[in-house]
């Protein structure tokens, strides 16, 4: 008996059916008015074309943007049990977290001094 | 069930303990890594790279001064010991490995930015490109080569690399492994795509050491996955721990949990058969690059497989061994035997990399202090070798090209014989041959496996010399083409011939380091050795 | 005194390669004075040599190298390796004088030269299993670069093959010398500390094993059939310089090896593959005899007879694993011919090879067919070819024949089969008097004509090596009395 692989076996199956499910459901149920922005690779954001495999540029802006995101994003996250737990983590942690966004102001100031954030 | 669950932290929030003199040398190379980029951001452009490249050197011997301080400091640090489990939950273990492996990688790493530096008379450094986004051959590249434009963002790279590099070996769980990893393996992918010629090769190394690094982070991630649901800890002596008292049935978590996690680890030393990278990576990426990430990186995974060999999984290493074994018989046999139909340089080498981790991995399942001291000492000497063998490639030019095919090569000797001696002698070390110390290092590992290795020891090692006699092959090849062949096409068109160029100060003393390293390290290798056999001891 | 011995060639060798601003004419002589004064440092190391007590070293030194594995740098004489050191350095001087005209890369030649002395001395002294390895590559590395790059027609494959050939062949002795370490204890690579410890006593298939490995090795490089095919190669297309250093002193560095390392340290199971040895050394003998004879090229005629030679040296320590009875007296004198014969045959062979190199210097060809009645041009070099010649097939009153009659009564008395092996004296004699005819005598042929005799310092060259054969040939006496005591050694160790 491999008892301990039930559960394995569950989630397995558990996820599978999730995923045809909906797909499935979504073909089912789902309205369908195509138009031409629908029918891009992505409905928001970035244009996808042209393609630099045909000498043409991709604009990096979107993807510059996004990762400016993913500095603040993830000083957030560290930034929210810091405050929860304040109080028991002292001086020590304090300290820890100045550092923590200090590094991550680097980051930011290398963007901004190199012209990441010139839109033009 | 009841081991599975894992074992609840204290209620209390306890501080853990840091000893900073001990993690000096991280604390170094990270911050300088952080003002490099500060200096990428604030110094104009015509000093940045001095700037640059001094910083890198500077902090690079200090963080070596800081080891030598650290290693008054051995133990586990940065974690609790918590009270009423008894377990020592530490991130970072100060021993004598990891201090040797980041001794080791620090001093390879300035060789590395030395030769990196290298400028050539240009205003950056001469193997990267000025403008790395831009697509080869456009008039947008010219433009910025033009304009003056350089990648001097190549040191701080360097630098946060190298800061994964000493983290790898230190680290005592399976989540910092990762980071490191992580750490470690961005930055090369940058440095891989920035070769300022032959841009297409240079991205293509990129994008596929890339593609088979995130694939290989992510088995180690499943593995580490699966090894915390086997013991309820990422931490590697309470994974020990957990194999040694754990329920046999559960072994079906922590055969394939093991298995991953070191194919994660295997795929950075290049073992076969997690090594189709590394040809193409090697060939495409920068030269200098190439020599760093060669020396480098597989110390730094070396140690890290080392610690999770002796310190992780060393109870339970009845599951894994006959796998490993497998893999390092394939490495050993597919790394000499492929290398000796390449015809070019860096993919030539690439190959007998392949063979040499495989030879390392042979003192890694000695499973023995010895072995761990020859693994040590095998890391150190082929580091040195193979960054000056890189740095030679990357001066012979045609047309101001690096010339890597091997037919340029032919009758290099005859022309330039300082450069050509310097590298034939670094192919003999590379062969093992006495004298040099590469015949140590082999030396030093076989010897360790038919001393502990028991009869799969002696296979290995047989195989091992086979092996290393293939490999003599490759290398007395490169030998005869240097000195008897004749120069490719000698129709006397000067501007057309294979050249050595003549490189500034920093390119010849990383040469000179490294052959005479090499040269010193096989007639007096006792200092060395005794060091990394008194630096073979993990703590737990 | 013996680490200046093997330094002082080195020295001098890295001084020329290091310098280029030394003229040619500077090397050349440099070189003849450092071969000079080796020779006179081996002759006053071999004044004061008294026999060591058993299991020690004459003028033995020990400095700590890697102690990590137990390995130092300990050097030392005895009775077996004293006779192989004086040969090497007059073979080496014979060598300098031979190349005073050498013409290509004079300077480079010289540095090749020395720093190969240096390492054959080397090996013959060293008392430590690393030590000797490291030499016994290096000799290979550097014959390689002596072969490729101052040999003729296809010097730099043969020379490969002759690299990649010993190198294997070098791996399976280390592989054997690690067996040899590991299963000593304490671990060592001291040569004597091993012949003491006798390792794999009591192991009978490890320990076969490791001497086979050990044998593999050392076989090659002697070379015995059927490891000898890389020889007649490298023989042909190394210059004769080249070839007198090959034949002379490398082809020992095997057959030093059996009574050095694999007899006193693996005694059982040398014992017990005796026959095996013995007849591998009986097929040498007349399989090299034999297609030596059938040779029309004069170089590789020489160059076979070197298998055949050496055929003698592998039988004589095959029979003397043959124990039984009291025959310990017949396997000593079978030692000790082995040891003279290696002298001997170093000494004759590199006079023979530097000899025959003229033929192709001035003539641009080895091929006995293109020269006839060469002696009347050519007297001084058909003279001291046939004393080379006589004294290689065994005559009477010439080195050879006291190493062979002894290798001879020595086996025969243990075993009656090795009088086959008298045959390939036969053979040897044959083809010898053939060649003398062919080259030498009757009608003035083709290259003969206009062919310059020899010059003083080929004379010279040749003359030292010959009349130190000719000097053991007639009073053996102070070269038997340093080997008999040592041989002797090997056989108690042995019987052990």
């Amino acid at each position: 008996m491999n008892e301990p692989y039930v559960p394995v076996l569950f989630m397995l199956g558990l996820g599978f059916v999730f995923a045809a499910g909906s797909v499935g459901t979504s073909l089912v149920v789902g309205p369908k008015r195509y138009n031409r922005a629908k029918l891009e690779a992505y409905e928001c954001g970035i244009q996808p074309s042209p393609q630099a495999s045909g000498g043409g540029r991709v604009p990096i802006k979107y993807y510059l943007t996004a990762m400016l995101f993913i500095i603040f994003d993830v000083e957030s996250i560290f930034l929210y049990p810091f405050a929860v737990a304040f109080n028991q983590l002292g001086l020590f942690a304090l300290i820890e977290m100045v550092l923590f966004v200090l590094t991550v102001f680097v980051a930011y100031a290398y963007v901004w001094r190199r012209g990441g954030l010139d839109w033009a | 069930m009841t081991s599975v669950a894992p074992q609840g932290l204290p209620a209390v929030f306890q501080q853990s303990t840091i000893d900073y003199l001990a993690i000096l040398p991280l604390l170094i190379v990270f911050g300088v890594a952080i003002v490099g980029v500060l200096v990428e951001a604030f110094v104009p452009r015509d000093r940045r790279h001095m700037v640059q490249a001094g910083l890198a050197v500077v902090g690079l011997l200090a963080a070596f001064v800081a080891v030598i301080v650290a290693a008054k400091h051995q133990g586990l640090t940065m974690g609790i010991t918590d009270g009423a489990s008894d377990r020592r939950l530490f991130a970072l273990a100060i021993d004598g490995p990891a201090l040797f492996m980041q001794g080791t990688i620090l001093l390879l790493g300035v060789l590395g930015v030395l030769t990196m530096a290298e400028r050539l008379g240009g205003v950056g450094p001469d193997a990267f490109t000025p403008s790395g986004a831009s697509t080869p051959g456009s008039p947008f590249e010219t433009n910025a080569s033009r304009a003056g434009a350089l990648t001097s963002e190549v040191f701080p790279l360097t630098m946060f690399a190298i800061f994964g590099m000493i983290l790898f070996p230190t680290t005592n769980d399976l989540i910092g492994m990762f980071v490191a990893l992580e750490v470690l393996s961005l930055p090369l992918y940058i440095l891989s795509g920035l070769a300022r010629r032959r841009r297409l090769l240079s991205q293509e190394a990129s994008l596929k050491y890339f593609l088979l690094g995130a694939f290989s982070s992510a088995f180690f991630l499943f593995g580490s996955a699966l090894l915390y649901g086997y013991s309820g800890s990422f931490v590697l002596g309470d994974i020990s721990k957990a194999i040694s008292t754990g329920p046999i049935e559960m072994n079906g978590l922590l055969v394939p949990g093991a298995f991953l996690v070191f194919v994660g680890l295997l795929f950075k030393v290049a073992a076969v058969p997690f090594h189709a990278w590394t040809p193409d990576v090697y060939q495409g990426a920068p030269t200098p690059v190439t020599g760093f990430m060669a020396a480098c990186t597989k110390a730094a995974a070396f140690g890290a497989i080392l610690r999770l060999a002796y310190v992780g999984l060393d109870t339970g290493r009845w599951e894994w061994t006959n796998a490993l074994v497998v893999i390092a018989l394939l490495t050993m046999v597919v790394g000499s035997v492929l290398s000796v139909t390449q015809t070019d340089m860096k993919r030539l080498l690439a190959y007998s990399s392949i063979a040499h981790a495989g030879f390392v991995l042979v003192g890694v399942l000695a499973f023995d202090s010895k072995g761990v001291g020859a693994v040590l000492f095998y890391v150190a000497t082929y580091g040195f070798a193979i960054i000056a063998a890189f740095a030679i490639i990357s001066l012979v030019r045609q047309n101001g090209g690096e010339a890597t095919h091997l037919s340029q090569w032919a009758g290099l000797g005859k022309r330039y014989p300082l450069v050509a001696g310097a590298f034939a002698f670094l192919m003999l070390a590379f062969a093992g041959i006495p004298a040099t110390s590469g015949f140590m290092a082999k030396f030093a590992v076989f010897s360790a496996a038919v001393g502990t290795g028991g009869a799969t020891g002696t296979v290995l090692v047989v195989v091992g010399v086979l092996c290393s006699a293939i490999t003599v092959f490759v290398y007395a090849r490169v030998i005869v083409l240097m000195y008897f062949g004749d120069p490719p096409g000698d129709t006397g068109d000067a501007a057309n011939a294979v050249e050595v160029v003549v490189p500034s100060v920093t390119t010849t003393f990383s040469i000179a380091i490294g052959t005479v390293i090499t040269l010193a390290l096989g007639v007096v290798p006792s200092a060395l050795l005794d060091l990394a056999d008194r630096a073979s001891q993990f703590v737990r | 005194m013996l680490s200046l011995l093997v330094f002082l060639p080195l020295v001098a060798a890295v001084v020329l390669a290091a310098v280029p601003r030394l003229g040619d004419a500077v090397a050349r002589w440099l070189w003849l004075g450092v071969a000079a004064v080796e020779v006179v440092l081996v002759g006053v190391a071999w004044a004061g040599f008294t026999t060591p007590a058993p299991g020690r070293l004459a003028l033995d030194q020990q400095v700590e190298w890697i102690p990590g594995v137990r390995s130092s740098y300990h050097v030392g004489v005895d009775g077996l390796s004293l006779p192989l050191v004086a040969m090497t350095a007059v073979v080496f001087l014979a060598c300098a004088v031979y190349s005073l005209k050498e013409a290509r890369r004079p300077r480079l030649h010289a540095a090749l030269l020395l720093f190969l002395q240096s390492v054959s001395i080397g090996l013959f002294v060293s008392a430590d299993l690393i030590l000797f390895f490291v030499f016994f590559d290096l000799s290979i590395v550097a014959m390689y670069f002596l072969t490729a790059g101052w040999g003729h027609a296809n010097a730099a494959r043969s020379a490969l093959q002759f690299f990649l050939y010993t190198f294997l062949g070098s791996l399976a002795l280390l592989v054997g010398f690690i067996g040899l370490y590991v299963y000593a204890d304490p671990h060592t690579f001291d040569m004597l500390e091993l012949i003491a410890a006798k390792p794999l006593a009591g192991h009978g298939l490890a320990a076969g094993l490791v001497l086979a490995a050990i044998l593999l090795g050392l076989a090659v490089k002697t070379p015995t059939v059927p490891f000898h095919t890389w020889l007649p190669p490298a023989h042909t297309d190394a210059s004769s310089v080249g070839s007198a250093v090959l034949a002379a002193v490398l082809l020992k560095m095997g057959t030093y090896g059996f009574v050095r390392i694999a007899m006193p340290m693996l005694p059982e199971a040398w014992r017990a593959w005796a026959w095996v040895i013995l007849v591998v050394g009986i097929v040498s003998v007349l399989y090299g005899a034999l297609v030596a004879l059938a040779q029309s090229n004069i170089k590789r005629m020489v160059a076979y007879t070197s298998v055949n030679h050496m055929g003698y040296v592998v039988m004589a320590v095959g029979a003397a694993g043959l124990v039984a009875g009291d025959a310990a007296q017949a396997r000593g004198i079978a030692v000790t011919g082995a040891v003279t014969e290696m002298v001997s045959h170093g000494l004759i062979t590199a006079a023979l090879f530097l000899l025959v190199g003229t033929l192709h210097q001035r003539a641009g060809t080895y091929e006995m067919a293109e020269f006839g009645g060469l002696a009347r041009t050519a007297p001084k070099l058909a003279g001291l070819f046939a004393v080379g010649a006589f004294a290689s097939l065994g005559l009477p009153a010439l080195s050879g024949f006291i190493a062979e009659f002894q290798i001879f009564t020595g086996s025969i008395a243990v075993a009656p089969v090795t009088a086959i092996a008298l045959l390939g004296i036969l053979i040897t004699a044959a083809l010898f008097l053939l060649s003398l005819q062919r080259i030498f005598t009757g009608e003035l042929r083709g290259r003969s004509f206009g062919f310059a005799d020899l010059h003083p310092r080929e004379v010279w060259a040749g003359g030292i090596l010959l009349g130190l054969s000719l000097l053991i040939g007639v009073y053996p006496a102070p070269l038997l009395a340093v080997i008999e005591p040592a041989a002797t050694a090997v056989v108690t160790l042995l019987g052990r």
